[in-house]
């Protein structure tokens, strides 16, 4: 089917990002002028809820409905933060929209700050994105230049402040509790739950933490309309677009944007990216990001969405589908992502301090032919100890893997304990 | 109230009180070790897992609330495993050095390996090591123990006031140590090593000295200052080892400062006056009593009396006093400055008071008027003190005075005295003290005086009963 986008084709050219072609070409700043000159904050979040608009972060959590548990009455101020902290491995597609569209962005938080109250926004941006934080402090100084930021935005009486915060390089920052301690200064640990941040967040204030690419639909969902934007997606409860990362062994790796739930895993592979490499045989798909669980190559007739996705075991995540042809040692990969998780544990919670550092030296020592006969188990039993057992979800990204891959493709494993198989 | 049920026991409870506390009082013990009652929540240890109905996880019992009807189970397998498998976390790089560690006996991470862990180790990896830093003279460090917890950076934020304490590197690498490497600043470090879990964080003073486990444990209250923290004194043999705090919600909670921990040290000093002693000469307690009678009989003397006497001791003065010394004036002594309770003042944020002595209110209570207000001194001036306050301004008000020192003396502080006559320090006797609060405390006798010690009520009976100029019967 053709494909109705929203962002795709607005990429890949550096002259689109100026405040001149969004305003042209993209109906720029139209839907913040229609939600602060006409509409009320709870129209707003009434609209995002019936776009069903999930968030592209990894939880894909519905975000009208995140929004409207930002207590109304708190006499606190209250912080609507975008999480730019893009780093779950095979994820690139936030980069985009700030890189090319960034005043969507910022369109998007002005309408969002209106409906939650917030007088200032932040934007956590990774700090390896050193470019995408340049671009975007630009956008948002053209902004506010054409008071489309700063005070009495539209003559409405309402104020926005945007910042732009530089993270130092740390996964755990993309979790949204992490994310706001270093945010607020501090180191980057998850934050024991509840208080959620809707709750108790930025400096103890009610904040929503939303996705770049979740606040970049927000201009078309009030431009649109909420049921139109519900529309887009082809599966319950899903609406709008998906933006897919698109990576591995595909002759076209990418940013690819589809309608949510309009194609299957399979589809994707073999139509937008031109199928495998070298048209060698596909092995396996990681279909989420690094943390989400393996697909082996006869699970990938499933509709590419958060439920279907669920439904076989894995999850959609940050919609970075990684492809793996048959050449790929799994052992090797499984220990590449171990030791990303590994190395990211904040090291405040004991599992994931002590189990992912011992998961890793397990499999180095299966890669190298050094592991006892009973360490696959053993290995299993630590993702076991760890999965679901952490204060957040680093935990369960590092277990899902170790655990889908031991289950579904052991023979690898075994044939390197057995000595069959040597590390090259 | 609402209830909730805990291991099929109906438990009440009230709205905000967590699963540990609920738990306690249903007779169920939940293992915990970074959850401590005084300071924040983290729920970073994954010990203290329990299943909730109705929830998919293993919930942290220290982050989880009570609500109505919650159903809690405690022993279930799958709390069984995960509290194993935190055990087993923990150990992967714990030296497993109790029998040369401080902590052996009273650890909670042997505890809890007892208790909850396995005999088995499937890890055969090298140990994670790391090199300590010098904490000061309060603290020793050793990381290699470490699990992590994070109470001593809580309790150093929190309580104390102080950011020094604090975790660097992530992950596997994460050190728990002082911003920079300093000593530590606080006046407040040996709660650092009570809270420990482990054997991270011990007390110099008190390592290598002796086993946990063979300390008898006496109840008593600090003589530090007015505030009257609780504590326990460790004693074993007739030796005093350390000196920890005990939970007392309206005093100090769970905490105590340096200077009152070991302040204890004193009583022992090598140099201290255990025999009466006149000028130089060490005497007979008869010949000793003969003297002050000689003194004192018939005349009246002045009675400069320490508050950090207690309640028992200034009321048997007060006694003495009315009954051979009629007319006599008694005036109480502690502390530079702090001459009565209105004086008094918390001396920072957290527990010490100006007052360097324990009981200047029940001093004042007992109507004994503070040294302040004496205008002139007879003669003879009998100190009595139980070790604590201060003796050189009080000496000041009676230069060239022949003095008399009863109660708690170390050898430098008696050369103003012509004699002196061993008493009982707080360690060694029981009775009452007011705080600054007017709560009324008791301290209790750990150790058992030497011989040549006496109490004051002894002595001053038996000054009473002798008879006067000896040979001139």
């Amino acid at each position: 089917m053709s494909q109705q986008t929203l962002f795709v084709q607005h990429f890949w050219k550096d002259s689109n990002r100026t405040l001149a072609y969004y305003l042209e070409q993209m109906q720029g700043y139209q839907s913040a002028k229609k939600a602060l000159t006409s509409m009320t904050p709870d129209q707003v979040i009434e609209e995002v809820k019936k776009a069903n608009l999930r968030g592209r972060g990894g939880a894909g959590f519905p975000m009208g409905m995140k929004w409207s548990f930002i207590p109304k009455a708190s006499e606190k101020p209250k912080y609507l933060v975008c999480n730019a902290d893009e780093s779950e491995p095979g994820t690139c597609k936030d980069r985009q929209i700030m890189r090319y569209i960034p005043h969507v962005l910022i369109e998007g938080l002005v309408i969002g700050s209106f409906a939650i109250g917030c007088k200032h926004a932040y934007i956590y941006i990774r700090g390896e994105y050193v470019n995408e934080a340049k671009l975007l402090n630009e956008a948002i100084d053209e902004a506010y230049e054409k008071g489309y930021l700063g005070k009495n935005i539209f003559g409405s009486g309402f104020d926005l402040d945007i910042t732009v915060h530089r993270g130092a390089g740390a996964y755990i920052c993309g979790e949204e509790t992490g994310l706001l301690n270093s945010l607020e200064g501090k180191r980057g640990e998850p934050r024991v739950k509840p208080p959620f941040p809707a709750v108790s967040g930025a400096f103890s204030c009610p904040t929503a933490v939303n996705n770049v690419e979740s606040i970049a639909n927000v201009p078309y969902v009030i431009r649109s309309g909420g049921e139109e934007f519900a529309k887009l997606g082809k599966i319950d409860k899903s609406g709008g677009t998906r933006l897919i990362s698109l990576s591995g062994h595909v002759k076209k790796p990418g940013v690819y944007e589809i309608q949510a739930g309009s194609m299957t895993l399979r589809q994707i592979i073999d139509e937008l990216g031109g199928g495998i490499v070298g048209d060698k045989k596909l092995k396996a798909v990681i279909p989420g990001g690094s943390s989400s669980p393996i697909l082996n190559a006869d699970e990938i007739d499933v509709v590419y969405d958060v439920e279907p996705l669920m439904k076989v075991g894995t999850m959609m995540g940050s919609a970075a589908i990684m492809v793996i042809h048959e050449d790929t040692d799994l052992v090797k990969l499984l220990l590449r992502i171990t030791k990303f998780y590994a190395h990211e544990s904040c090291g405040q919670c004991t599992p994931c301090r002590e189990g992912c550092h011992w998961m890793e030296s397990i499999l180095h020592k299966i890669l190298h032919g050094e592991a006892r006969p009973t360490d696959l188990e053993l290995l299993v039993d630590v993702a076991q100890n760890i999965g679901g057992k952490t204060l957040c979800a680093l935990g369960d990204a590092a277990a899902g893997p170790v655990i889908s891959f031991v289950k579904k493709f052991r023979p690898e494993f075994e044939s390197y304990i057995k000595g069959q198989k040597k590390y090259a | 109230m609402p209830k909730c049920t805990i291991d099929g026991k109906e438990v009440e409870f009230t709205p905000g009180e967590n699963l540990i506390k609920v738990a306690k009082r249903a007779g169920v013990e939940i293992p915990v070790f970074c959850y401590h009652p005084g300071l924040t929540v983290v729920a970073q240890c994954r010990m203290c897992y329990v299943e909730v109905e109705k929830m998919p996880k293993l919930q942290t019992a220290c982050s989880t609330n009570a609500a109505e009807g919650m159903v809690v189970k405690t022993q279930s397998d799958p709390v069984v495993k995960g509290r194993a498998g935190t055990m087993e976390f923990l150990l992967l790089n714990h030296p497993l050095d109790c029998p040369i560690c401080d902590k052996s006996g009273e650890c909670d991470l042997q505890d809890n390996s007892y208790g909850f862990g396995s005999a088995e180790m499937r890890h055969s990896e090298e140990r994670r090591t790391y090199v300590d830093v010098d904490m000061g003279p309060v603290i020793e460090k050793n990381m290699n123990r470490c699990i992590h917890c994070t109470r001593c950076i809580r309790f150093g934020d929190e309580i104390a006031g102080i950011h020094e304490m604090v975790a660097i590197q992530r992950g596997n690498n994460i050190d728990i140590t002082t911003i920079d490497g300093d000593p530590l600043k606080t006046e407040y470090a040996g709660n650092y090593a009570d809270i420990c879990p482990t054997g991270s964080l011990t007390l110099r003073d008190f390592r290598f000295r002796k086993r946990a486990w063979m300390l008898k444990k006496t109840p008593t209250i600090c003589e530090g200052c007015s505030k009257g923290c609780n504590m326990e004194i460790h004693h074993e043999g007739n030796v005093a080892y350390r000196c920890i705090p005990r939970e007392n919600m309206e005093v100090n909670k769970y905490w105590m400062c340096d200077e009152g921990r070991f302040n204890y040290h004193y009583t022992q000093n090598e140099t201290r006056i255990i025999a009466p002693r006149s000028g130089d000469t060490t005497i007979a307690w008869d010949q000793a009593i003969q003297i002050l009678k000689d003194k004192i009989d018939g005349k009246k003397p002045t009675f400069l009396v320490g508050s950090d006497l207690t309640q028992e001791e200034l009321t048997t003065i007060q006694e003495y006093v009315s009954a051979y010394h009629s007319g006599s004036s008694v005036y109480h002594f502690g502390t530079e400055g702090v001459f009565t309770t209105a004086d008094d003042a918390p001396a920072d944020k957290i527990l010490k008071m100006k007052s360097k002595t324990s009981n200047l209110n029940g001093a004042e209570k007992l109507g004994i008027k503070p040294i302040s207000e004496m205008k002139s001194s007879s003669e003879v001036v009998l100190v009595i003190r139980g070790g604590r306050a201060d003796l050189a301004p009080a000496l000041s008000h009676v230069k060239g005075k022949k003095l008399v020192g009863i109660g708690v003396f170390l050898e430098k502080e008696i050369s103003s005295f012509s004699l002196v006559l061993p008493g009982l320090a707080f360690t060694e006797k029981d009775g009452t003290i007011v705080n600054h609060q007017g709560k009324e405390q008791k301290i209790k006798r750990a150790l058992l005086p030497k011989n040549t010690q006496k109490a004051l009520s002894e002595v001053l009976m038996l000054t009473a009963n002798k008879k006067a100029k000896a040979g001139a019967l």
